[in-house]
Order: structure tokens, then C-alpha cells, then sequence
């Protein structure tokens, strides 16, 4: 086990190849698949301890923020002051603060602008096109609005005024998308300091830039000018993060690696047009002032209602849309240990609510509320308050209740992004020429699975803080993984992927890195930090440990992590000292390198057990002899009716001629007794035991050509028609990872016709041809493809063909669409 | 001098119209912007067998914005051979003397979270190289990423189509 052995030398997080500059293999090609973590995590300490649990020193920093802004609805831009109070419960003293300034990322000399690889993939700008020899270089319009919307705006952070309680001001100095507040005083161990910003931004446009939040324009609306929705986050300077692993999480923002904050409470003023209904993190303080008699009763109703209660109506959204006023109103909101806010606000919003009654001390009641506008129609009223709902209910399972007042899914522009106690989301209906709003199969999956990925993430990373900028997948990764478990417990006849299969593409190509990368370095984002964690955390699950161990240990990572901040080591340390289970091989093969799992069964041969008395042996062997086929040339001979020479002269025989060479004498049963003399009584009744029984011997030879080490899962068939499943675990492999061999006994009349490994397809196989012996013919996709319109009314596509109008004589105009079959 | 550049850069710079994308690059679960391809060179039957598989959702989003927002991947047919026939248009593979391979397209399928778009071709000269061009969705999106594995042909290989790259060679 990983926690067993402190070496003097560690050496942190480093990969394979450097981690074999200490301990090396410097002679044969012996790769220990099995060689235990203990060299390339972190030395357990007093802050993190060896068996992945918060250390008995453990600290993180508090930090608190009061904050008043004001939406200006007609400029698009905040205005803000910011009072943040930052405890120091570290151990050092610290003589700067480094705060995030997210918002500089969209100015034109941000290095994520800069050092952006045109038509690369860090090029967020939609369909960029560089040229080579003979092809144009291509820009889109998107490209181009992009570019135009920097120019136009000035973007970025407009750092006003630093200063501390005594009003004196603080020098500071700005560093791309970070800035750096020097301390009058250096903060001691235990100490606060207390300062307040004065900033404000113009608020960029999503669909121009494509970002995390912005506001997106309805020009079509019946007020003049149209109106807007507004989704702020990353909207006020945060304090980086200061922990006991890295320091300073100072790492410059470039846009992928997204953050690590620190928990603390909030009180938080938002000043918006009084039309507006506004959704944010946190508790409301002051609904009289803000919400309606009507609006409150309603709520009031949606804590114990069944189904969704309207706090504001469709009918009484497309009122307010309609409007627009010069008044304003202030939002008070606050929330405990939280680690960051964000809010949205619109006076197009429709909202919806019902409590959730989970029921516990923390936080018996949430309520589950949802914020659209009237694009959103009825996908939103269907769908997204109760995936909410289902998705409380899933993870807390998996982690603990949900330990805060509100969870909400507001519909915006963005795609999908979480934040403490808020997600945004983006699907939406679709206007048809009737009037009439209508969504496809495929919005509907999107908006259910996106609901739930996003609430989820309320949990990992916003509650278990991991560290976003240097892991995508330990927010991402785990929250796949329980995203999958909710939507298939939502409906499992929606794929929802995470499944083995699902990434065994990915995996055995071999342009791809290790999943234990820096998330701005990581190619292919979604397999990487998604798709494959996720599968490998569903594999630990559902094939290694089983569903007792591992939601056992799982819910003992969540809880012992639930509202800290968990590193890989402390999630991988974790798991096993949980199950009980040494999992480093497993980390080490699916998280630490690029290996695929492709075992082959190569071939199997059957044994039978000499029993050493020659009257059997001999005779079973004269046997084998004759079981051979003839000879060609000696059957052919006697086809041609050739006569034998020992057939031509009968009289000149010998003793050979009626004894083989197979033939038994007493010399041999002598030498037998000898044998059986010398035998212990041990030895002796095994041997007749296993002569009496005379069962099955089996060689089972595999190979891995993959590289990754796992349990072979072995469906063994056999003459009578039954079959048998057995489980060889993944340490076959230890001492010799590249070929294994496996004896199987079976009763004498249970003769094994043949074998598949890996029937369920639950490993990641990538190559199911040599999973079977005897090898079966199996058919490529598109030959089976083939096959199978072949079958013909399987595929018509009757869902479509339902649709079909039932043609009357004079009505000869009505189409079906047709489908060849 | 500065005229004749100015031309040369402007001849260059093609640009191509696309509508305003609702959906960023956050929503992994759901948009990934990633297919996997498939060329497989069957023994069985002599033929090198091209499998194309799209997440429904990329192929949901893409057809609504090249087709129109009533285009439907999983409901309609038409739409479903639309898409088909687009990557049809977006693939091609090209032998060492540079004559493209001509590749029929056998069918399409639905089958999970998957969209399948299936061509081939038969084996007829020995191929030393094979040059591949994959353009699927990323005349769409930057982000997209066409990834290509070459088996039945010796070691596999896989080619990766991000960035700026338009088109790869693998050598058997």
C-alpha cells in the first residue's frame, strides 16, 4: 500500500519517465506495472496526511467579501466596491495578497490573446482558419464580431481605488489576469486584514467573445431596443488561493485551466433595474423590498409543493419584457462558505421553484428553482427544476446533503458553467414559423444532462474545492462519472455515456497524454478529462471493487474533503485506504500513462494427469498413437491393393510382432510399486484421488498488448451447454506483465468447448478479436451494418414515418419523407 | 512592393459566413467537438472500410447550423443523409500518386450517442502511403477535433486533424 513506506528522497508528482531516474530497471526490459505511488506523490505531512485525509495541522485561508454593485443596464457594465476581509490561517506570513482579475483575459494584451495559436485549439475565436501551400487562410464572421468587440469595448478590469480600513492606499501591481496588493503590515500566522477595491467593467457580449458569462442581446423583443439577459461571474477581484502544496496558485488565466478560490461568507448588494428579477449564489435577505406580496406567497407554496410553482408566470415575463423602466431596486443576498459568487439578472426571466425536502440537520429544505426566458419554453417548465432535483438526490448519496439553501439553473447564453448555488444553461426551444415553440430528442438529453452536470458541479469542485487550474479532472472526471449514474437512474435508455466502450477509441489511438496533466496543457479536452476518468472511476466501481467498497471510499473522500481542498494524491490515497484495496497499479495505468487495455487469449491446451501405473499410462498412450491419422502414402497402398511384406510371409513373425512397444511389463509395474512405496501418505492419497476424478487440465496463455494491466474476466463454455464466469485478478500480471498463463480444473465431464474474456465488454478492451478462443469470425461495423439493412423493416425509421398523414383522394400533396429500407 | 503584398494577403484571406454559436466550450459532457474515424483495412473482404463516428450532439448542433434549425439528426431522414452526404464532401484519401480513392458511401446509423457514417472502397494497388483529408465539422468549429485510426495495416496509427492541419500522411 502506497502509505506504507516513507522514502527519505520524494520526489513530487513527477511522470514515469523522470520517477525511473530514481528507481531504474537499468538492466532487461522488466516494467513493474505494480511498483507502488509511493515515489511520485507527495510526501504525506501534518497538513495532508498518508492516508488521504485532511492532516491533524491542516488550514486554508477565510476569505469574506461585502460587496455593492450596480448593473447599468444601458452601458452594459458594473460598477462595484468590494470590501474583502482575508484571515491568514497558514502558517507564514505573508507580505502580498495575489488576487485573480479573470476579466483581463478578454483585453487585446492578455497572454491568453496573445499567445493564442491561430485556427489553433486554444483559439476560442469560432472557425479560424490558418492557410498552408495552396489553401487560404479563412476567417469567419464570428472571428471578425470577435475582434470587432475588442476594439469597440474597452475590456478588462478598471482598478480604481485600493485601500486599507484607515482609507490609506495600497500599492499594487497588475500582472496579466493577477494582481498583486502588497501589506502595509506583513499578515501574520492568525491574522486579518481588512481593504476595499472600487472597480467596475464593461460586461462583455457571449456570443461575441464566447465566454463564461457576458450578456446576450433579444433585439426582437417588443420593447424598444430589445432586452438583454445578464450573467456575472467572475465578476469581482478574488483572492488566489494560498495553500500548504503550491503556495500561490498564481497561475497565469488562459482560459481552459479554469480556478481555486477560497471558501467565506458573503454579503452581497446587487443594484439592477427594478423591472429585473435577479438569480444569484447565496440566501435573499430582503424579499419584502424586492419581490412582490404575490411573489412571496408563491414561493412559500413551492417549499412543500409537488411540482413546480410559478413565481413569475410566462404570461407575467412577457408583461415585463414588454416595459422597462428608469427606477432601480437592490438585491440583497448572502451566503455562507461559499467559494465564489456569480448572479444573473433579466427582466425577460420567467421563474420557477420547488422545495426540495431532503430532509437531515444541515439543510433540510433547497429549493430547486429555475430562471428562463420565454425561449426557454416548455423544455425549461418540463425539465430543468426537476433535474435539479434528481441531481440532489443522486450525488448526496454518493457525498453528503446539500449543505445550502438554493441550487438554480438559469438559462443564458452559456452553454453550461457552474457556481456555488447557481449553474447556467444553455439549451433552448426553437420558434417554428406556426408560432408555436418546439425542441428536439436531442435538446431534451441536453438540457436534462447539461442540469445535471452543472448542479453536480456544485458539489465537485465547489464544495470538494480541487484545484481546476491544475486538474480538470478531478472536477470534471468525478462528476462525469456521477453525472452518468444520475442520468442513467433519470432514464437509462438515454446513452449517457461513461460506459468502457465509449472511450476505447480514444484510447487506443496514440496521439493522446496521461490524464495527471496540467489542464491548459491536456490535448483533447474531452476524452482526457471527462470521458476517461469518468470511465475508469465507473470501472473501479462497477468490475474492481465492487459497489459496497468503492461508494464506501467514495463518500469518505467527499466527506472528508467537503468544503477543503483535495489534491490527486489525496483522492488516490483515499480510495484505497477506504476499500482496503491497492489500487496504485490502477492509478498508475489509467491516470498516469497512455497504455490501453488489449488483453489476448492466445491459445488453450488441455493436460491429463499420468497416473505413473504403466497398465493405464501405456495403454492411454498406445492410444494417443493410434488416434493419429494414417499415413497418405500407407493408405494409398493399400488402396492400390498392394500386399505387405509381413503380409506375403505370415510365418516369419517374431515376439515384436505380437507386442508394441507400448506393452507393459514387470520391470515397469515393479519400478511402479517402488514409486507408490516411496511416496508419503500424503502424496499418496492426492495421487489417487486425482486418478479417481480424473478432471480437466487447462492452459489458458494470454498476452497484453496493451500495456495496461487488468483483471481478466474469463466466460468459459463448455460441451454440456453451460457456462461458468471467473475473475482472474489484475496481480496475475505482477511478475510478468506481457504474457500470463492460467490453469483451469474442471470436472472430467465438464469439457470446455470454448472461451471469451471480457464478455461484458467492462475493461476497455480495444480489440475484441482476440478476446475469444477458439478466434469467431467477427464482423466489422460496416459489415454488420450491411447485414442488418438487409433485415429490412428493422430499419425503417418509423418514428418519422409516423408522422405520415393518411392521404385522402383529394388531398394527393401529402409527403412522407422516405427512407430506404 | 507594399501593393502587390497587400494583394497576395487579401487573395488569401477567404471568409466564410457562419451564424452566431450559442454553445461554449464548457459543456464537454454534451458538446464534445470530437469524432473518431475508423479506416480499417478488412482481410476478410479486400476492401478498406471508413467508419465515421459523430456525438449526437455535435452532429445535432452542426445540422441545425448548416441545414436550418428545423434539421433533426435523430428524427428526420433526410437530415440524417444530409449529414452524410456533407461528410461525404469532407473526407477523401489520396494513394502516393496523389489520385484519390474513390470511396462509395454505404449508410448511415444512429445507434446511441453516436452518429455513424460509413464508406469504402476496394483494395486494389498496394498502398505505400495513404494522405488523408478530414474536414468534418471543422469548417465549423476551431475546437473540433477529427482524430483517425489506421488499422488492418500493420502497427496502427492514429492522425490527429486540430490547429490549422488540413491533411495527413501515414506510411505503411
Amino acid at each position: 500500500m502506497l502509505n506504507k513506506i516513507i522514502m527519505t528522497v520524494m520526489l513530487l508528482l513527477l511522470s514515469i519517465a523522470s520517477t525511473n531516474a530514481a528507481i531504474k530497471q537499468s538492466k532487461g526490459d522488466f516494467e513493474d506495472k505494480f511498483r507502488q505511488l509511493d515515489e511520485v506523490l507527495p510526501t504525506p505531512n501534518v497538513y495532508r496526511n498518508a492516508a488521504g485525509e485532511p492532516g491533524h495541522q491542516y488550514w486554508q485561508q477565510q476569505v469574506d467579501y461585502q460587496i455593492k454593485a450596480r448593473l447599468d443596464e444601458h452601458k452594459r457594465r458594473i460598477e462595484a466596491t468590494e470590501t474583502i476581509t482575508y484571515k491568514n490561517n497558514s502558517p507564514d506570513t505573508l507580505k502580498y495578497l495575489w488576487l485573480q482579475l479573470d476579466q483581463n483575459i478578454f483585453r487585446n494584451d492578455s497572454m491568453a490573446a496573445m499567445s493564442s495559436n491561430f485556427g489553433g485549439i486554444g483559439d476560442r475565436a469560432p472557425a479560424a482558419r490558418a492557410g498552408s501551400m495552396n489553401k487560404p487562410a479563412r476567417l469567419s464572421l464570428d472571428h471578425l464580431r470577435r475582434q470587432q468587440f475588442v476594439d469597440d469595448n474597452e475590456l478588462g478590469y478598471e482598478i480604481k481605488n485600493i485601500s486599507n480600513k484607515s482609507g490609506k492606499a495600497l500599492k499594487h501591481v497588475i500582472v496579466g489576469t493577477n494582481m498583486r496588493i502588497d501589506l502595509p503590515i506583513p499578515l501574520k500566522p492568525g491574522k486579518t486584514t481588512t481593504f476595499t477595491i472600487d472597480f467596475a467593467f464593461n460586461i462583455v457580449e457571449e456570443d461575441a467573445v464566447s465566454a463564461r458569462s457576458g450578456y446576450e442581446h433579444f433585439p426582437d423583443d417588443e420593447r424598444e431596443g430589445g432586452n438583454d439577459i445578464f450573467l456575472l461571474a467572475q465578476w469581482f477581484p478574488r483572492l488566489h488561493s494560498y495553500t500548504d502544496y503550491e503556495a500561490w496558485t498564481n497561475k497565469e488565466f488562459i482560459g481552459r485551466g479554469e480556478f481555486t478560490l477560497e471558501f467565506g461568507d458573503y454579503e452581497v448588494e446587487l443594484t439592477v433595474p427594478a423591472d429585473h428579477i435577479v438569480s444569484s449564489t447565496g440566501a435573499l435577505q430582503n424579499p419584502k423590498q424586492v419581490l412582490s406580496t404575490t411573489q412571496r406567497k408563491r414561493l412559500k407554496e413551492a417549499q412543500n409543493a409537488k411540482r413546480i410553482v410559478f413565481v413569475v408566470t410566462e404570461q407575467e415575463a412577457l408583461e415585463n419584457e414588454k416595459a422597462g423602466t428608469d427606477k432601480q431596486k437592490t438585491w440583497k443576498f448572502s451566503a455562507e462558505n461559499v467559494r465564489d459568487f456569480a448572479w444573473a439578472s433579466s427582466r425577460k426571466f420567467l421563474w420557477d421553484a420547488r422545495g426540495h425536502q431532503q430532509g437531515g440537520n444541515d439543510q433540510p429544505l433547497v429549493m430547486a428553482m429555475s430562471f428562463y426566458p420565454k425561449e426557454g419554453g416548455d423544455l425549461w417548465k418540463k425539465y430543468s427544476t426537476e433535474a435539479i432535483i434528481q441531481t440532489l438526490e443522486v450525488y448526496s448519496r454518493f457525498s453528503f446533503d446539500y449543505p445550502y439553501p438554493v441550487a438554480q439553473s438559469v438559462n443564458g447564453p452559456v452553454g453550461g458553467m457552474e457556481y456555488p448555488m447557481i449553474t447556467f444553461n444553455g439549451p433552448r426551444t426553437e420558434l417554428q414559423d406556426d408560432g408555436s415553440r418546439t425542441y428536439s430528442q436531442a435538446e431534451k438529453r441536453f438540457l436534462i444532462g447539461v442540469v445535471i452536470h452543472e448542479v453536480g458541479h456544485i458539489y465537485f469542485p465547489m464544495i470538494v474545492n480541487s484545484d481546476e487550474r491544475q486538474w480538470t479532472w478531478m472536477d470534471e472526471g468525478l462528476n462525469s462519472f456521477l453525472d452518468g449514474i444520475a442520468g442513467r437512474e433519470w432514464d437509462p435508455t438515454v446513452p449517457w455515456g461513461v460506459e468502457p466502450r465509449d472511450i476505447v477509441g480514444y484510447m487506443k489511438g496514440s496521439v493522446q497524454v496521461p490524464i495527471m496533466t496540467q489542464s491548459d496543457s491536456v490535448l483533447k479536452l474531452g476524452p482526457n478529462g471527462y470521458t476517461k476518468p469518468a470511465v475508469a472511476l465507473n470501472i473501479l466501481r462497477e468490475t474492481i471493487l465492487g459497489r459496497e467498497l468503492f461508494d464506501f471510499a467514495f463518500k469518505e473522500y467527499a466527506q472528508r474533503w467537503k468544503y477543503k481542498r483535495p489534491t490527486p494524491s489525496d483522492f488516490f490515497r483515499t480510495m484505497e485506504e477506504a476499500s482496503g484495496v491497492d489500487l496504485d497499479w490502477f492509478w498508475r495505468g489509467w491516470f498516469y500513462t497512455t497504455d490501453h487495455v488489449d488483453i489476448s487469449l492466445d491459445t488453450i491446451y488441455k493436460l491429463r494427469l499420468d497416473t505413473k501405473d504403466p497398465d493405464i499410462d501405456f495403454s492411454r498412450q498406445r492410444q494417443e498413437e493410434l488416434n493419429k491419422p494414417m499415413s497418405l502414402t500407407d493408405e494409398r497402398n493399400k488402396a492400390e491393393g498392394n500386399k505387405l511384406w509381413v503380409e506375403r510371409f505370415p510365418d516369419i513373425t517374431d515376439f515384436y510382432d505380437e507386442n508394441d512397444r507400448f506393452t507393459v511389463t514387470n520391470k515397469e509395474r515393479n519400478k511402479y510399486q517402488k514409486f507408490l512405496k516411496k511416496l508419503e501418505p500424503w502424496e499418496r492419497t492426492t495421487l489417487e484421488r486425482a486418478i479417481k476424478e480424473d478432471k480437466n487440465y487447462y492452459v489458458l496463455e494470454f498476452s497484453n498488448k496493451g500495456g495496461l494491466v487488468m483483471p481478466i474476466i474469463l466466460d468459459l463454455s463448455f460441451e454440456d451447454g453451460s457456462t461458468e464466469t471467473q475473475y482472474i485478478p489484475a496481480e496475475i500480471w505482477r511478475r510478468s506483465p506481457k504474457a500470463v498463463k492460467r490453469l483451469i480444473i474442471t470436472d472430467k465431464n465438464k469439457v470446455l468447448a470454448s472461451v471469451s474474456i471480457d464478455p461484458r465488454w467492462e475493461t476497455a478492451d480495444v480489440d475484441v478479436h482476440n478476446n475469444h478462443y477458439p478466434r469467431k469470425i467477427i464482423p466489422s461495423r460496416i459489415e454488420a451494418y450491411k447485414k442488418k439493412k438487409s433485415t429490412k423493416k428493422v430499419s425503417r425509421d418509423i418514428m418519422q414515418d409516423i408522422k405520415t398523414e393518411l392521404k385522402t383522394e383529394d388531398d394527393d400533396e401529402t409527403e412522407a419523407p422516405e427512407k430506404d429500407g | 512592393m507594399f501593393k502587390f503584398a497587400l494583394r497576395l494577403l487579401v487573395r488569401s484571406l477567404a471568409i466564410i459566413v457562419t451564424s452566431a454559436m450559442f454553445f461554449s466550450f464548457m459543456v464537454h459532457a454534451h458538446q464534445q467537438k470530437i469524432a473518431i474515424s475508423t479506416v480499417f483495412f478488412n482481410a476478410k473482404t479486400l476492401n478498406i472500410e471508413v467508419m465515421h463516428r459523430f456525438n449526437i450532439h455535435d452532429a445535432e448542433h452542426a445540422v441545425r447550423k448548416i441545414f436550418g434549425k428545423d434539421a433533426d439528426i435523430i428524427d428526420s431522414a433526410t437530415t440524417q443523409q444530409q449529414f452524410s452526404a456533407y461528410v461525404k464532401q469532407r473526407f477523401a484519401m489520396h494513394n502516393q500518386v496523389g489520385e484519390i480513392l474513390p470511396l462509395t458511401l454505404v449508410g448511415h446509423e444512429l445507434d446511441g450517442k453516436h452518429f455513424w457514417v460509413y464508406q469504402e472502397t476496394a483494395q486494389t494497388i498496394e498502398l505505400q502511403n495513404l494522405t488523408v483529408r478530414h474536414n468534418a465539422l471543422r469548417d465549423l468549429w476551431p475546437s473540433q477535433v477529427n482524430t483517425i485510426n489506421i488499422e488492418g495495416k500493420g502497427k496502427l496509427q492514429t492522425l490527429t486533424f486540430s490547429d490549422s492541419v488540413e491533411l495527413l500522411t501515414v506510411e505503411f
